[in-house]
Order: C-alpha cells, then structure tokens, then sequence
C-alpha cells in the first residue's frame, strides 16, 4: 500500500449506503409529479412478423386513455442505437423480437390502460423467425434488417505472425469448441424513467433509473429534434444496473418524452419484472472455436479463434462487446501467431449489449479452459502452464502492443493466488481421487446396481484457476475524458460531483475519498451532489471499469486546482518563502517551515474574503491509443489490471450440483481508493460470475423467454457460495488517481471459468458448454421444457 | 397486473364461514398471500376471477399449534416460521420440520402457512411427501359440516383438491410416530435457498433389530403430478431385510414407479436417474447397524 495517505486505502462506509437500508434513498419509482400519467406498452406475440396496420378505434375514446403514442409523434429519430440507429423506439413497420413495442397507450393509470392493450387490432404478417446464429450468415438467411445487407453486424480480425508457420512448428494442436449463455443482468430495481416537459421552450426533463445520463440525453435529444441543452437528465438512485441500463433506458426515456411533449404532462414508464426481462437487452451467448498449436514444454505457438456472437435483434454495443473480445480472445498469453475472427451477428432472439465484464467472460471460459487441458495434456499443473506463456514486462499482446510503464503483474497475482490456496498441491490430490463420470444412458433408464453411488462418496472436492488481463477504460473503442466540478464554501465544506454516473458501485464514496485526500478535509465534510446533465459536463458512460480511472482522475485535476490556489494564498497570506511545503491533512493547511497554520476553514474564509474562485472543473483525459480495423493490431488500451480467482469447490455426483466452498480473488487494481468498495467490488462480482457459472440462463424458444421472472431464472443467493477472499496487489501506475485503475468487471470475468476447471479437476471430465447447472454437470447436456408456459399458471 | 381486490379480516371463525357459505369463485381465502398474490399477479386462472380475499390470520380457531399425547394440531393458519420455532416438532416431526426449513427463504417462511402449501398443491409443495408419511389428516369446515379426511384423500390433481368453496381447512391433526419409525426428508433444487423442487423424497421407516422392515412409508413430490404415497412399493418392502440391495431393487421400482404415473418429460433424462440415486441413498439412513 502507498504510504502517506490519510484516507485513501482506508475502508469508508459508502455516503448513500444508510439512505439505502433504511429505505430513505430515491429511486425513480418513487418520485411522483402532480398530473402525472402513466404508459403501458403495445407488442404482439410474434419474433418477427410485418406490421400491416394498427387499430385503435374500439379504444381511441375510451376514457382511461389520455393519449395514443406511436411512431407519428416522434418529432426526430424514429430510430436509435448507441452504435448504429437500428432500433425504432415505437416498431410500426415490422417487429424482429419479442420484446419489440409497437405503441403506446397513456392515461391516469397503468391499471385502466392495460386491459384495453388487447383491444387494439393489430393486422401484421408473420415473417421466417431466425434464432440460430449459426445460420445467420447463411445466404438463404432472412434478413432481421434489409437496409443493412447481411445479418453481420460486425467483424474484427486480428492477424499476427503466420498462423500456419505457427501450427506446423508446433508439437501438437488441440481443437475445442465451448459455447456460453445468454443472461440478463438481473439489476434488482426493474426499469423506470419519467419525463417532464419543461413549459414551452424548456424542452424537457427526465429523471430515471439510468445507468449513463449523457448517453441518455443524446438519443432523447436525438429523438425530439431538440438540442442537447433543452434536454436534462437526472440519475435516481439506481437499483442495479451492471450495463443493463443504458440503451433500454434511453429508448423509455424517449418514449416518455416524447409522451410527455404530446401531452404536456409528466408522463412515467415502470417496468415490471416481466416486461423488464423481456424486452432489455443482455449478454451475448458466444459460440468460441479455439485451435491452439503447442510444444512439449509447455509454449503455445499459435492460436486460431473464431467467435460468434449473437448480438439478436439490434446492433445495439456489440460491435464494442465484440472488440474487447478480439483484443483479449487470446487471453494474458504471449502467443506468437494468432489469428482471430470475431463476428457478432443478428437473429430475432432478445437483443444483447453491454454487461459487466462486456466481452470478456465469454473468451475467458474458453481460453482458461484450453490453458487447463493442455496442461492436463502435458502432465503439468495449470499454474505451470500460465508462468510459460503468461505476460511479463516486455510482453508483446496479440494486436501487437508491448506491455511496459506499469506493473505486469500477471505472474504476481497468479503466485499469490497459488500461495494462499497450497493450490498446485490440492489440484494434483483432487486429480488422484477423481471420479470416473457416472454413465448414464438413455434408453434404459433404470440404474444398475453398479451404478449406485454411496452418500459418502457424493461429494468430490476440486480446485481451479482462471487469469486475466483487462484493457483499462474505453481503449480505442472512443474519445477518452470526463470531468468533475467541485465547490469550496467559505466554511470549508465542500460541494463535489462528477460526470460519471454512480451505478451502485459507491462511485460517490471513492470520488469524496479522492477529494477528501487531496484538500485534507474529512469525507463528511464533502457533499456530493446529484447527477444532472444540466449542471454537470459530459464525462461519457460510466462503462468499460473507468470510473475510478477517468473519473477519479477528473476529482484530483479538481480538487487540485483549487488546492494549488490556496496554496499560493497561504503563501502569501503567511508570508511563507516560495520554496516552502504547504500540505493540507486533518481539516487544517499546514507548511514544513511553520508547521500547522490555520484550520482549512479559516484559509477558505480568508480566500473567500478575496473574492478568490474556489471552485473548478477538473478534467481528466485518456492519453491517444490507437487501432487498425484491418489487422487488429495497435496499443488498444493504456493501461492494462491483471487478476486470478481461485475456486474451490464441491461437487455431488449423483445430482450434479456443484457448491462453492471459496472463492479467492486476486486482483491488480493499481492503488486501492476505498478498500470496503474494493472488497465489496470482490463480493458481488464474484457472486455474479459465479451465477454465470452454473446457475443462470435465459433460455428462448422461438426468440420467446422462458425465465421472466426470478422464480426459474436463478441467481445465486448468499447460501450458495461459502467464501469470498479479496487480495489485492497494489501495482504502480501512472495513470488514474495515485495509479488507481480498474477493479469491477475484472472481478466477475474470472470466476465461471476458475469454476470450470475446478468441476473438471474434481470430476476428472471437462464441461464445454456454460452454465454448469445440474444437467450439464451429470449428462453433458442441456435440458429445456418444451415450450415457455408457466405450470402454476393453471 | 394485480387486479383490483376487497380484502376482508374477519376475528372468528364463524363469520369467515358465513361470508364463505355463498360459495362464489370471486371469493378466495388467503393466509400467508405466498401463492395468492403472486398468483393474482401473474393472472393465474386459479385465481382470475378473484374479488374478495378472506385473511384468516385473525382466526383464533385456525391459529396455534397444539401438542395432545397421540397427535399434534396445527391451526390452518399457522405459518412455517411458528413450525420452525415449535421444539416440539422438530424431536417428534423431524422431516417436517427440515422440509419446513428448506422452504424459500427467511421473509417467505414468516407468512407462508402449512395448510397454504398443501390446498394450492403445487407438483413442488414441499411439505406435501412429509405430511404424507406421517399419515397426516385434515379438519375441513362449513357453516353447515364439520369433516375430517386424510391429506392423500384430499389432494387430487395439481393445484386440485377437495376442498369446497364454503370451506376452510381450520387443523392438520398428524399422529405422533411411534418411535421405531426413522426417515429422512430430501430436497433438490437448483440452489440452496428460495428454490423450486425438482426432486423431493420422504422416507419413514421401522426397521427391527434384524434389520427387517416392519413398515415404511414413502412420498415424493416434484417428480410426480402431485405428492404421492408409493403404497405398493410400500409393501412390497414390508418384512423384507433392509440391505444395500434390496435399496438398489427399490429405487429401481422407484424409477419403474415414476415412469408409470408421470410418463416421459422433457426432464426426465435428468430426474429419473437422480431421484433413484437420492432414494437410494435416502433408503441407506435407514439401514442398521
Ligand atoms: C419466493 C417464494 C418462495 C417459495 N418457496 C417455496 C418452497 O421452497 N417450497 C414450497 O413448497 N413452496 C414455496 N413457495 C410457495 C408458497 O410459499 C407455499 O406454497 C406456501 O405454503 C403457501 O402458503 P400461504 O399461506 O402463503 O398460502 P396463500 O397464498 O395464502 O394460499 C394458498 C392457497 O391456499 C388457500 N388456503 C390457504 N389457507 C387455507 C385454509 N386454511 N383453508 C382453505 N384454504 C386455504 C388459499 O385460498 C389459496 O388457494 C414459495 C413462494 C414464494 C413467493
């Protein structure tokens, strides 16, 4: 840990945390406006059909309908995207998925609006439903989007070397294919947004459940026709969002402005679970083809990666979700020829966009799987493996980029994960004791009596590992910079806000922590102020783990350019000589000749009494980076964090279920800001990652989700993992605030995959296909019902 | 969407059976809420036509948990969070109280009632197989009759039974065992809490000290329509020697058994074989020596 610090490092209790458990926080459900209506969605049960027409009149004059909303009232954009403008925000022509919303209905009450939904006649014709990605490229394949040629939304390549120099060097070559889940974030607090119009030429303000408010502002601004200024956006207190309330909130947000100028009253969009889960977006299931190429001692010469995601019904992020996949496919492995194809493409399956981790756990699965089985292969252990091949300073990343000017510490974190888990040892125990896999068989399907299994044999213990390196920030998916504004008051409190949004994270705690160090003041002193677009500058999404990098960055530029100010007046005031060391701790300015001069509050009084500025906008901006789309070559990121998880498990052999007894995470994250938010960053990605694992899927048929509601689609609960143990190596950087860097999604991406190898360590066979629920544990397949139907619903 | 609904408390149990005793399907009776609300919410057809909900918490005759010398009487509303608290119940009624114990989580367990989980008679209902094993019997009343039947006899279909619209189910009188009789509840779900069934299993045995079966009862519940006794793998067992391979024929018959009533699902390439092995090794508790 960096010495000399007062408050960073130390564990703070997150500023928002006692509204949040007391139930005083606001979240966007909970503000109400007089006159407000509400609006209730129009979709049809169909994937993928044309809409021919839409009749109203048997509703038109009913009177719990104020006012009808359809593509007609949209002033601008009729169609939007964070990317590509692919996604209509009221889908008049044609639906493409489920989800899809044709209209909307607007009046007093949600209640009196929704029995009249089915009232409405909707004459459309059904279209070819694709759902598998597979055959999206076919040529025979329907088109989900016409205008735009093929079903490919994106391709990135990534040539390095000679990848058949390569395989015909190598010793042998192993060939696998894995394939990950589709799944919904799962953010406990579903959707809701409300738009008010601000009088005749205000435009309009919106106050919502948004992950990313300057995104939102954007395609809301985009779809009035008005600009950005006339329209303000003001983040709630968000119940979850982990990616998953960026494009679905904009387009609600839309939706309800654009309601809301229609009507001139405040219009509110709430989603329940169903509708949430049904329409937003989530992560994208891959298919990963992987052909390594290697020697006897362990180096892997060449890698071929094919990836296929499906990005479902809209372009939404997945030419970035699938950027990050190409720079990191490969894994932190120094591989000499590589050659990677990734592709994303469109189907009418629910659309997917960015989640915690955005293109990284999918790569992840595959890679740090293929790492174990060559080991297994080679007779070495899979800490083994990864020293050979893992990155070190000098090491050259396959787009090309050569790792220097910060810490690589992928050696060191991996180390440290083995020593605190005697791992190498468990993992060769475990090995000797593995059990061979129950066969079960299909046409008989009456146990033989060798095929009992004792209770005491049930359970077999396993131990795995997974390592990563992960591209700090937006890297060359985009401009780089955010900005903070801070306010010194005469008292020496202090006023602070940034443009990044908190996301639940305690985004808000790490920001006061920052300015806290930096003008000596205690956190308490440090308001921090609400999110509004109107107030605060555009600092981008709060995306891709930049908070603490960007955004912190942009709180110390802020915090210490008026500090720099009051340093030059307490110079003045105290005639101190040029050369002399001012420092401000402990709410007091004090200087190394003089010692403590007077209390932060006075020196603020004093500055204030002179008319002196106190306040100021820092900015923080992300040195260049560069790419080439034909190669996939460049420095893709500035700065890369390196992390190992460790999973210990058990896994009973006669049903399957696998239970986590520890999950040890060790993570680079550059100087820990806030330890209780680190650690908690730890806990709650870890438990995500670890219901990627082996619980959660949204499965579809047809394009049609099965899991709406919390009841079938399971997230793990705090019985289903034992131990969580976060370390931390604290490695130097110059980026960031004191070289803080990235922690969130690194958390989450390693554990499905640490999980992985420790089922495998403990049932001696591998599991390709994510997630490792009972079926897939015990048969190697995948179950599903045969339609979507509900049995309680009887 | 919730529907709109009238919600009525009444404080004795007569005028909860006189508002009843018209019979309509708008009314419905709720304790706990556990699976009314969440029913009226996902416009379950059991519920649809819902206009006044009957709270029967504020019952006193419904309430409690009385321990006579050959049975245990359990109120109808009485909730799972009281069984858990009853010392009672978790020496003489073991299963029931683990399989009590299983059941969603903390927040559930406060409201959701006994009798809740039995009349809405889920495939799922996890106090089903146990209820069944302890030979559990029902007080069932009207403003006009008074009946006590059996818990197998009253559950007839999923989400079925025999209750009336007039009625409520104000006891569950279960016998206390006789102390020979030894067993274990099981339950498979996909996580370790707030979690469907998949499997549920309920053994209860007597076992002599030459380790012949002089009785044993066995209830599932999840991998049939509803929770059933298995009476003819029952006798079958009766004085048979409880060794390692007569459990292997039974669970095999188990297996047998299954297939027979349930037919084979989409889930059944995983279940099938599961809940021969869990039975199986459910049967192994009850071994001696
Ligand atoms: C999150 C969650 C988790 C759950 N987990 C489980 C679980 O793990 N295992 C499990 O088995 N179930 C589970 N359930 C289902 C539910 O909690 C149980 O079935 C519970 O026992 C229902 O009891 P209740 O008192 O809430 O019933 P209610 O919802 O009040 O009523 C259910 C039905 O019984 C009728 N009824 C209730 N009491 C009487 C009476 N005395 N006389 C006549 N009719 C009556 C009602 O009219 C209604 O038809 C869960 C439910 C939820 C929401």
């Amino acid at each position: 840990m960096n010495k000399g610090f007062s408050v960073v490092g130390k564990s703070v209790i997150r500023e928002d945390g006692i509204d949040k458990v007391t139930g005083k926080a606001k979240f966007a459900d909970d503000y109400k406006f007089d006159g407000m209506l509400h609006a209730v969605m129009l979709r049809i049960n169909e994937a993928h059909a044309r809409i021919n027409s839409v009749d109203f009149l048997e509703i038109e004059n009913n009177r719990n309908v104020f006012s009808i909303i359809s593509s007609a009232d949209i002033p601008g954009a009729k169609k939007v995207g964070m990317i590509k403008n692919d996604q209509p925000i009221f889908c008049d022509e044609k639906v493409v998925t489920p989800g899809d919303v044709i209209a909307m209905l607007v009046g007093e009450s949600e209640d009196g609006l929704r029995p009249l939904l089915s009232k409405i006649k909707i004459d459309y014709s059904p279209l070819p439903v694709l759902n598998d990605p597979k055959k999206s490229l076919d040529k025979d394949a329907v088109l989900i989007h016409p205008e735009a040629g093929s079903n490919l939304i994106i391709h990135h390549p990534l040539r390095k070397g000679d990848i058949q120099k390569g395989f015909d060097e190598s010793d042998e070559i192993l060939e696998q294919t894995y394939t990950t889940q589709l799944i919904e974030h799962a953010y406990i607090e579903p959707e809701a947004v409300i738009a008010i119009p601000q009088g005749i030429s205000q435009g309009v303000k919106i106050i919502g459940s948004i992950q990313n408010p300057f995104s939102c502002r954007r395609i809301v601004a985009a779809v009035l026709n008005l600009p950005l200024a006339k329209v303000r956006v003001q983040q709630a207190h968000l119940g979850g969002s982990f990616g998953g309330k960026d494009d679905t909130m904009a387009i609600l947000a839309a939706r309800a402005a654009v309601a809301a100028l229609k009507t001139g009253r405040p219009v509110k969009i709430r989603y329940s679970r169903e509708e949430s889960i049904l329409e937003s977006y989530k992560r994208h299931p891959y298919i990963l083809d992987y052909k390594a190429g290697y020697m006897k001692n362990g180096k892997i010469k060449a890698i071929k990666i094919e990836l296929l995601a499906d990005g479902g019904a809209y372009t939404s992020m997945s030419p970035f979700v699938t950027w990050r996949s190409v720079v990191q496919a490969t894994g932190p492995y120094e591989i000499e020829n590589v050659h990677t194809d990734v592709r994303a493409v469109y189907t009418n399956n629910p659309y997917t966009g960015a989640m915690r981790g955005f293109g990284s756990p999918q790569p992840i699965f595959a890679q740090e799987s293929l790492m174990d089985e060559i080991a297994l292969r080679l007779g070495m252990t899979p800490d083994e493996i990864r020293r050979i091949n893992g990155y070190k300073v000098g090491s050259v990343t396959a787009t090309g980029q050569t790792l220097k000017d910060h810490d690589v510490n992928l050696i060191t974190v991996l180390s440290t994960a083995c020593e605190n888990t005697d791992f190498a040892k468990k993992w060769k125990n475990n090995l000797k004791k593995k059990s061979v896999a129950l066969e079960l068989s299909k046409d008989s399907p009456i146990l033989k009596d060798d095929q009992f299994i004792r209770p005491d044999d049930n359970i077999k213990k396993g131990i795995g590992l997974a390592l990563s390196f992960r591209g700090c920030s937006l890297g060359a998916e985009g401009m780089d910079a955010s900005a903070a504004y801070i306010s010194i008051q005469n008292d020496g409190s202090v006023y602070l806000d940034c443009g990044l949004a908190e996301n639940g994270q305690g985004l808000r705690t790490t920001y006061t922590i920052i300015a806290s160090e930096v003008l000596g003041v205690s956190p308490d002193k440090i308001i921090y102020l609400e999110l509004d677009t109107g107030i605060t500058p555009d600092s981008g999404p709060t995306v891709a783990s930049r908070g603490t990098i960007m955004g912190g960055g942009a709180v110390k530029n802020a915090a210490e350019t008026v500090r720099d100010k009051l340093t030059a007046l307490v110079k003045e005031e105290f005639k101190l000589p040029a050369d002399d060391i001012i420092s401000f701790t402990d709410n007091h300015v004090h200087s190394e000749s003089e010692g403590t001069l007077a209390s932060f509050q006075d020196v603020c009084k004093i500055a204030s009494s002179q008319g002196m500025n106190l306040s100021a906008i820092g900015w923080y901006k992300g040195p260049n980076v560069h790419w080439d789309e034909e190669t996939g070559q460049g420095d893709a990121y500035f700065t890369y964090v390196y992390g190992c998880q460790v999973a210990e498990v058990s896994v009973n052999i006669s049903t399957g279920e696998v239970y986590i007894d520890k999950i040890t995470a060790v993570h680079d994250p550059g100087t820990v800001i806030n330890r209780l938010g680190a650690e908690g960053q730890v806990f709650g990605g870890v438990t995500q990652g670890a219901g990627y694992g082996i619980f959660e899927e949204v499965t579809t048929d047809k394009g049609f989700i099965r899991e709406l509601n919390f009841d079938t689609y399971t997230i793990p609960t705090s019985k289903d993992i034992s131990e969580i143990i976060p370390i931390f190596v604290e490695g130097k950087e110059s980026y960031g605030p004191w070289g803080a860097k990235s922690l969130g999604e690194p958390t989450l991406e390693l554990t499905a995959a640490a999980i992985s190898n420790a089922v495998c360590n403990a049932l001696g066979k591998r599991l390709f296909n994510l997630p490792l629920n009972l079926e897939e544990v015990l048969l190697n397949i995948k179950l599903r019902p045969a339609d979507t139907k509900r049995g309680s619903l009887v | 969407m919730m529907p709109r609904f009238e919600i009525i408390f009444p404080d004795n149990l007569s005028d909860a059976l006189s508002v009843l005793s018209s019979g309509h399907e708008h009314m419905q009776i709720i304790a706990g809420g556990t699976d009314v609300i969440t029913g009226l919410g996902q416009g379950s057809n059991r519920f649809k036509n819902t206009k006044m909900l009957i709270d029967i918490n504020n019952i006193p005759e419904v309430n409690g948990i009385e321990i006579g010398r050959e049975k245990i009487s359990i109120g109808g509303a009485v909730t799972f969070s009281d069984i858990l608290q009853s010392e009672f119940i978790e020496r003489s009624f073991p299963l029931l109280w683990k399989s009590v114990s299983t059941i969603g989580s903390v927040q559930i367990r406060n409201r959701a009632t006994i009798a809740g989980n039995f009349v809405n008679n889920a495939p799922c209902a996890d106090t089903v197989p146990v209820l069944l094993v302890y030979n559990a019997t029902i007080v069932i009343e009207s403003m006009s009759s008074k009946r006590e039947i059996s818990l197998y006899e009253f559950l007839s279909g999923p989400y079925k039974t025999k209750l009336s619209r007039n009625e409520i189910v104000t006891r569950i009188n279960i016998p206390i065992p006789n102390k020979n009789l030894n067993g274990d509840f099981y339950k498979l779900g996909r996580r370790r809490a707030v979690a469907i069934s998949r499997i549920t299993l309920a053994v209860l045995a007597d076992v002599n000290s030459e380790s012949k079966i002089n009785e044993i009862r066995i209830a599932s519940g999840a991998v049939t329509p509803i929770g059933t006794r298995f009476f003819d793998l029952e006798k079958i067992a009766k004085g048979k020697k409880a060794d390692d391979q007569f459990f292997k024929d039974m669970a095999g018959k188990l297996g047998e058994k299954i297939i027979e009533v349930t037919g084979l699902r989409w889930s059944s390439e995983y279940k099938l074989p599961v809940v021969q092995q869990v039975f199986y090794q459910l049967l192994k508790g009850i071994e001696r020596g």
